[in-house]
């Protein structure tokens, strides 16, 4: 420990200077602010085209145009959109939709239950086999089976396509630092990219229906592959790697017996947070007429039924929890993995064929027995659950509104208003110089110069206000992410027990559709900027706790066991020893918390958050001003990226060696 | 690794013998039972098969849901699919995927697509949709001159929150709907800050609050939408409205009315079948979708809802198939 301690000391003169620096600039830029409120802030009303979006908008429209292109049509988008309508249709013909002349899809409710039942059990173990029938069949009991299977067959599909892609091009992006280099943009463009900017030019070429919606959740699914993938192939220790290299294993080798079994289990995060990702596209899939549970949390919407939304929600959120946790106990079983006697060895084997026989029974009832084909309507929860959900909101909007209330006016005040006075209420040329040198003292030259470089590339769009605005929630909402993430991610790490407890609440942040608790949170919050952030926020920040809580677990028992030796504190081993040593990935956390903070500032534009969000949802539905939509979507990929390069800028520059 | 696969190859195994079993027997037990419920009737040759596109408020499943009933009883095979308005149901339209748009409030933006042949306009459905900014009740009531326009600025502190940057908020309508606060708040030098909402929901929330607690809103609504009956609002009423396209408003005058349009593709237009003649001649009053609309509001299936009011005016709906 003492090892460490010296260059920190070493290093402290420079930081104080450099904070004392920082200071400053705020004062003068909060004064300079001050004096010249309101002046040169570029605001552009809102049904006006800036020079830029309205040449946007002309480029859309010629595309558009000249899309009659027969051949791209012939060999290339219609193939794939055939494919991709076949792959999903194959399967949802097996579970959700009438095969062919039958009146039944081939398997009926108690078919694909034993089926599950029996995958899960072949895979996992009995309890979790049986927890994985009984969450399907909650989704039945909800009285939403078909839309269920429908949504479970368009998700397995889109998992399937984005695993087949993600997972290559992780490993590869995982073993090659150039390779890394030419995706990570790619990959930002993906996730931050607002989806609505790009569902219509996707529903123009591959048409409404599943295939477009299988692709756009593809668009966004894939990256998480990726990223999560080379995450775990770069963070195998080099002992294991440099071992196998000297004694001449082959690259190939190395992959396979070393590189790929030791990152499996980042590799299996990364598979469960692609389902999770597809999953939280169900609403959006509805949006451009795909089946499954997003018609019954629209159709809750429009008659702003709050319990039926819920009800439809909590349908998504059981298949969400019943895919991550077969998915989890599969690999956990795995790692626990103690070679068996041979009795026990026996005994699985009879247990398989006795699993494999009942799963058969089951699958030929339901072909052959009504009550077992189709679901019982007689099993109907949906009522309860509904009245139970509107009882919570009407309780918390009513009794815990001066606690709502409160929040909402502390971050609106405290720090929003002041905030977005200094970003967007003062002229833009000071708000890009000061970003600009408070980007070179923290993360140095290159970084002051991408921050310079991306901002006046958004001046010159036209959207530098609303660009603001939206920088401004974005701050406010990444920062309220990280503080939450991170103690309930340290929190989840430490205790087995904690992590089971929160784990559905965080798979239910991450899957139950915005639109379920937009109206509950317009309740609680009123239309505002914090509504935004607070909706924002739901959605990104069980990723944070999952990606931290995961690099506590994985800090080596021999360092925290050296700590606790020396007599270290619980607050000195987690602040001294743990999460200095899960640092890649508390930044890889901050990276995605960012990242999902931007990819939901659209889900804003919905409940008054103004700015970039809303000029998108405006260009979604106004064709005068598409072109400002489009343009709004990539301003906040522009802001998405000056964020992150600034911070990894900055933790380049302070983890450079310091000798 | 090598358990794993040999787990694979048991599971295989017995999936081929499972898939073995299915072609077997073929699912001939449920269909036989299942077969036994009437399939459709001879007629269904007369009309072809439609979709109709479905948008996200209940105005519009309420007329959306009367003509698939109507069409549907003469022989029609319709299909409704949910999607976004505007631009994506325009393309899908044009590509054939969806056949009719029963209420578009969009004044003209699918012009582009009509030139191209992809869509027509039929004309309006009978609705008039009247938009105009509102204030609760209750703030009429206690200050009567306030639905003037020339009065607003006088009570422009009233309506001052966090949000709205010293001003008074106006909250704007949703991004579907034709709004030009902007302009009317710089044109007629109103001291307010204009405040967008994204959604209907957001609306509906400003409104019903500032009825319940009496706090002051003034905010973009519009009718035919069954809320004002449950929430009383007034109109402030800005000077005679002169203009019909958005982006030549002044701004000094209110909204206009609007016709509702139906909108549908060729194939409609040219198949002359029932469908043809429903979609030509479908008109309704506002009242009429508003009380559609507040039964599937209070949760009636939209396909009952729909039925009642067809069952309570054949004579309206006779009109329609001739």
């Amino acid at each position: 420990m003492s090892v460490r301690t010296e260059p920190a000391i070493k290093i402290a003169p420079k930081s104080i200077r450099r904070s004392w620096i920082l200071g400053g600039l705020l004062i003068i830029w909060v004064a300079v602010a001050q004096i010249l409120q309101g002046k040169a802030t570029l605001e552009l009303a809102v049904p006006d085209n800036s020079k830029f979006t309205a040449w946007a908008g002309e480029v859309a429209d010629s595309i558009r145009d000249n899309r009659n292109d027969g051949l791209a049509f012939k060999y290339f988008f219609n193939p794939i959109r055939e494919f991709i309508d076949g792959f999903v249709n194959i399967i949802r013909e097996f579970i959700a939709i009438p095969n062919g002349s039958s009146s039944i899809p081939v398997l009926g409710w108690l078919g694909v239950i034993s089926l599950i039942g029996f995958v899960v059990f072949a895979v996992s173990n009995v309890r979790m086999a049986f927890a994985a029938m009984a969450l399907t069949f909650a989704c039945g009991a909800l009285g939403l089976w078909t839309d269920s299977m429908d949504t479970l067959a368009m998700t397995f599909a889109a998992v399937i396509l984005s695993l087949a892609i993600g997972i290559p091009v992780g490993i590869w992006a995982g073993l090659s630092d150039r390779v890394l280099k030419v995706v990570t943009p790619i990959l930002d463009l993906a996730q931050i990219l607002p989806t609505l900017v790009y569902l219509a030019p996707l529903a123009l070429v591959f048409l409404i229906g599943p295939a477009s919606a299988t692709i756009a959740t593809m668009v966004y699914s894939i990256p998480i592959a990726v990223r999560l993938t080379a995450f775990g192939i770069r963070g195998v220790p080099t002992s294991p790697v440099e071992a196998g290299t000297s004694m001449g294993t082959t690259k190939r080798q190395l992959l396979r017996k070393v590189q790929l079994p030791m990152s499996s289990r980042t590799i299996i995060m990364g598979i469960n947070q692609t389902v999770m990702a597809a999953l939280s596209f169900v609403v959006i899939a509805a949006l451009i007429g795909a089946p499954g549970l997003g018609k019954p949390v629209i159709d809750a919407l429009i008659i702003r039924n709050v319990g039926d939304g819920f009800v439809a929600g909590i349908a998504v959120v059981l298949i969400a929890i019943m895919l991550d946790r077969s998915t989890s106990a599969a690999i956990t079983k795995k790692e626990t993995f103690v070679p068996p006697s041979e009795a026990d060895r026996k005994r699985r084997k009879l247990a398989l064929i006795i699993a494999g026989i009942t799963a058969i029974v089951g699958i030929v009832l339901s072909r052959q027995m009504v009550w077992a084909a189709f679901f019982p309507k007689q099993i109907d929860i949906s009522s309860q659950v509904a009245n139970v959900s509107d009882f919570a909101v009407t309780w918390v909007t009513e009794n815990l509104e001066l606690l709502t209330a409160g929040l909402s006016k502390a971050v609106t005040v405290g720090v929003l208003n002041p905030l977005e006075s200094i970003l967007a209420n003062s002229p833009w040329y000071l708000t890009i110089t000061m970003i600009t040198l408070i980007s070179l003292i923290l993360g140095g030259v290159r970084s002051a110069i991408v921050s310079a470089t991306l901002l006046i590339a958004v001046v010159a769009t036209g959207l530098w206000y609303d660009t603001m605005i939206t920088f401004t929630q974005t701050i406010v909402a990444t920062m309220l992410t990280m503080i939450v993430g991170v103690i309930v991610g340290v929190w989840i790490g430490r205790s087995v027990r904690a992590e089971r407890a929160l784990r559905p609440i965080l798979d239910a942040g991450q899957t139950l559709p915005a639109f379920v608790y937009l109206i509950p949170m317009l309740g609680f919050f009123g239309p505002s900027r914090f509504t935004a952030i607070a909706t924002g926020i739901v959605y990104s920040i069980p990723i944070v706790v999952k990606i931290v809580g995961q690099g506590i677990r994985e800090v080596p028992v021999n360092m925290v066991e050296a700590a606790t030796s020396t007599g270290s504190t619980k607050w000195q081993l987690i602040t001294k020893v743990q999460l200095p040593a899960a640092k890649k990935s508390l930044l890889l956390a901050t990276n995605q918390g960012l990242i999902f903070v931007l990819a939901v500032v659209v889900i804003g534009g919905f409940v008054g958050g103004g700015g970039l969000g809303y000029l998108v949802l405006l260009g979604s539905s106004k064709p005068e001003l598409q072109g400002k939509g489009l343009v709004a979507g990539f301003c906040i990929l522009l802001l998405g990226v000056m964020i992150d390069r600034i911070a990894q800028y900055m933790v380049a520059r302070n983890s450079a060696p310091k000798h | 690794m090598v358990r794993n696969k040999r787990v694979g190859a048991k599971a295989s195994v017995l999936a081929a013998a499972a898939a073995l079993l299915l072609s077997a027997c073929g699912g001939a037990g449920v269909d036989a039972e299942a077969s036994a419920a009437p399939s459709g009737d001879a007629a269904l040759a007369e009309c072809g098969s439609y979709a109709i596109a479905m948008h996200a408020w209940v105005g519009y499943t309420a007329s959306a849901q009367v003509i698939t009933e109507v069409a549907k009883a003469n022989g029609c095979d319709i299909s409704q699919v949910t999607l976004a308005e505007a631009g994506v149901t325009y393309d899908a339209m044009e590509s054939g995927s969806v056949d009719l748009v029963v209420e578009d409030w969009g004044g003209g933006r699918w012009q582009e697509w009509a030139d191209r042949g992809a869509l027509v306009e039929v004309g309006d459905n009978g609705n008039v949709g009247i938009i105009g900014m509102y204030v609760p009740q209750w703030m009429a009531d206690e200050y009567p001159d306030i639905t003037d326009s020339a009065n607003l600025n006088k009570y422009a502190d009233l309506f001052v929150n966090d949000e709205s940057k010293g001003k008074g908020a106006w909250y704007e309508g949703p991004p579907g709907y034709t709004t030009i606060g902007e302009k009317m708040v710089s044109a007629n030098k109103l001291n307010f800050t204009v405040l967008p909402q994204g959604s209907e929901a957001a609306l509906i929330d400003i409104f019903t609050k500032a009825a319940e607690n009496k706090t002051a809103a003034i905010g973009y609504w519009w009718t035919p939408q069954n809320f004002l009956a449950k929430v009383p609002m007034a109109r402030v009423n800005f000077p005679a409205n002169d203009w019909t396209d958005p982006a030549e408003a002044s701004g000094l005058t209110d909204y206009p009315e609007l016709p509702l349009m139906k909108l549908a593709t060729p194939k409609v237009m040219e198949a002359n079948d029932a469908f043809t003649k429903i979609v030509k001649n479908f008109k309704w009053t506002n009242d009429d979708q508003n009380q559609v609309a507040a039964d599937i509001e209070s949760g009636t299936d939209p396909a009952v809802a729909a039925q009642k009011w067809i069952d309570a005016n054949k004579a309206t709906v006779d009109g329609w198939l001739k």
